[in-house]
């Protein structure tokens, strides 16, 4: 069966562009690509429960290729932050992207690192969370967020940076 | 215009209507779905799969809430490596930065819920959380915080 994905996959990038820009991190099984596809929030194309604007940053998005391959997007260029801020801007909308498809072991996903309208040349950096996360915060930038972002610093504050209250935490 | 074609062009409309119909709407079903219960250890799924820091237990917990809080999907992974990612807790179909699902980061855990695999991913729709037994993988005393320390 996941040979058989594997091809269908194979076969919906094959009419990907050359990725020449997509910045390479040195993962195990990953893929610079570059495809079109059709952003869409990935509970809705697998349950059929969709509200209109792709649960407005709410649910993980994901990218549905001509040939019906669901890709999920789980990163993108800002540290520890995910692509759905980036995607949900495309919501049921074509949109070409670039970046690095994950094809692990036991599960696949893609990196956006950039996006564009199909046809234009203008791509945008995928960095949607840090201009959201600074506005939101009321910060010039997103630089460190995960510091400073508050519902971060109340989880680390009630359970420890370990995860478990008290924990003695080793020297480092 | 002869009477063929008089028969055939509401025909024709209904077809061009009903394609271009199709091609606007959403998904038209829903995939099918299996019953399943899963017990693991819940995940940043970025950072476990890609292996591109140590990503395990105690010592990732830090790193993991990062994650969760800036909308990276969370997983549960179990012994024998498979990892569904959550889509749906009950109701609570929010499933990007959900403070919820960040506070059972690095926990194990096992679920009920409804399996969905699509293109080589697992996704779950988590019905009950049937038992919590909080953080049991232990990393940090060997390893410290993983990544950047306290």
């Amino acid at each position: 069966m996941r040979h058989l994905s594997l091809i269908i996959l194979a076969l919906a990038l094959a009419h990907a562009q050359p990725a020449l820009a997509a910045n390479e991190l040195g993962i195990d099984g990953e893929q610079p690509s570059q495809f079109e596809a059709r952003a869409v929030d990935v509970l809705c194309e697998l349950t059929g429960d969709c509200p209109q604007d792709c649960g407005a940053g709410t649910r993980q998005m994901g990218l549905l290729t001509d040939d019906g391959v669901l890709i999920l997007v789980a990163k993108s260029s800002t540290l520890f932050a995910g692509g759905v801020l980036d995607l949900v801007a495309w919501c049921n909308r074509r949109v070409e992207v670039d970046g690095l498809l994950i094809d692990a072991e036991v599960t696949r996903f893609y990196m956006v690192q950039r996006l564009r309208e199909p046809g234009t040349e203008k791509w945008t950096r995928a960095r949607a969370f840090s201009h959201s996360w600074a506005r939101a915060n009321k910060q010039k930038n997103a630089n460190r967020w995960f510091r400073k972002d508050p519902a971060i610093r109340a989880l680390i504050e009630e359970f420890g940076p370990v995860g478990i209250p008290g924990a003695k935490i080793p020297v480092e | 215009m002869g009477k063929r074609a008089d028969r055939l062009l509401p025909a024709a409309v209904l077809a061009a209507v009903l394609t271009l119909g199709l091609a606007w709407a959403g998904p038209q079903s829903a995939q099918a779905t299996t019953r399943v219960t899963v017990t693991g250890e819940v995940i940043d799924t970025w950072c476990r799969v890609t292996a591109i820091m140590f990503a395990e237990g105690s010592a990732h917990y830090q790193c993991a809430v990062w994650c969760a809080i800036g909308g990276i999907p969370v997983s549960i992974m179990d012994e024998d490596e498979n990892v569904y990612v959550i889509l749906r807790v009950g109701e609570d179909d929010v499933s990007a930065a959900n403070p919820t699902i960040a506070r059972i980061q690095a926990h194990q855990v096992t679920v009920e819920g409804d399996l969905i695999e699509r293109d080589g991913v697992n996704y779950l729709l988590v019905n009950r959380i049937a038992d919590d037994q909080g953080i049991v993988n232990v990393t940090h005393e060997d390893v410290g915080i993983q990544p950047f320390g306290k």
